[in-house]
């Protein structure tokens, strides 16, 4: 077999792929954790936290979709994931940010794994096309971290006050 | 002796033009593009996971797979899988950079 030709049908490794086709079920999770988190402050009228997660909602379906189309510009193929086991059921605003920033650590965590492994087999595509997600990522840490000191700042403080002194975005 | 080089040679994956693959099994050629190669090794990486292995062993104990646009069906037991997943994993390896 002649194993240029491969090269020559797809430009990201195949190896690579598969983890970026986890990736997607990552952001696509992540996407359908923040839809139900927005639900959950949309009907305790939470206004900024549920503009916050709504948009937060959407942009992990855009990063989804930025990988989703990624793969196949560049011959592999892109796998629409399942998404399940959604936690609908939360206990408090702070809990939910808390949990917010856990999962975009874990988003972060994966991402570099994914840019490691591009590293280690010389997949130079992927690992310039990663390097946005790496800026991105630690932006989205960044806000999250700043949302949970504002709840310290403020702790005692009515809920709905918080909020109101909380990003929408 | 006699099934395990029966094994060896009843699946391989051939090159036939540039963008149209061969997979050889034992009662037909089927003619693959390369997005149908990419959905057969999706397909069979899914199927032998330690998990997936096991509970077809403590099932059915083979797998109907439809390949190449769910144009054709093949039957695999537990060892031509594993063959097929060799030769597959085998096709891609070694994916180098073409020298220009």
């Amino acid at each position: 077999m002649n194993t240029t030709a491969i090269r020559k049908q797809m430009s990201i490794h195949p190896d690579v792929m598969d983890l970026l086709n986890n990736q997607i079920g990552m952001e696509m999770k992540a996407s359908a954790s923040y839809l139900a988190m927005a639900s959950w402050c949309d009907q305790r009228e939470l206004l900024n936290s549920k503009a916050f997660f709504y948009k937060q909602a959407e942009e992990e379906r855009e990063h989804a979709m930025k990988i989703f189309t990624f793969i196949n510009d560049n011959g592999g193929a892109a796998i629409s994931p399942n998404v399940t086991n959604v936690n609908n059921d939360f206990e408090s605003l702070r809990g939910i940010y808390e949990t917010g920033l856990e999962q975009e650590i874990a988003v972060t965590e994966s991402i570099f794994k994914i840019f490691k492994s591009a590293r280690k087999e010389g997949d130079l595509i992927t690992e310039v096309f990663l390097q946005w997600f790496i800026s991105e990522q630690s932006e989205e840490e960044d806000t999250f971290r700043s949302i949970i000191d504002v709840f310290d700042l403020m702790e005692g403080m009515p809920l709905k006050m918080i909020d109101e002194r909380l990003p929408k975005e | 002796m006699n099934l395990e080089t029966n094994i060896q040679n009843s699946y391989q994956i051939r090159q036939s033009t540039f963008c149209k693959y061969v997979l050889v099994t034992p009662n037909k050629e089927i003619q693959l593009t390369f997005p149908q190669m990419l959905e057969l090794r999706r397909k069979i990486n899914g199927l032998t996971t330690i998990n997936t292995l096991n509970k077809i062993i403590n099932n059915e104990n083979f797998v109907l797979l439809f390949v190449a646009d769910k144009q054709h069906l093949i039957f695999l037991e537990i060892p031509q899988l594993l063959k097929l997943k060799e030769e597959i994993a085998l096709f891609f390896l070694d994916f180098k950079p073409v020298l220009v």
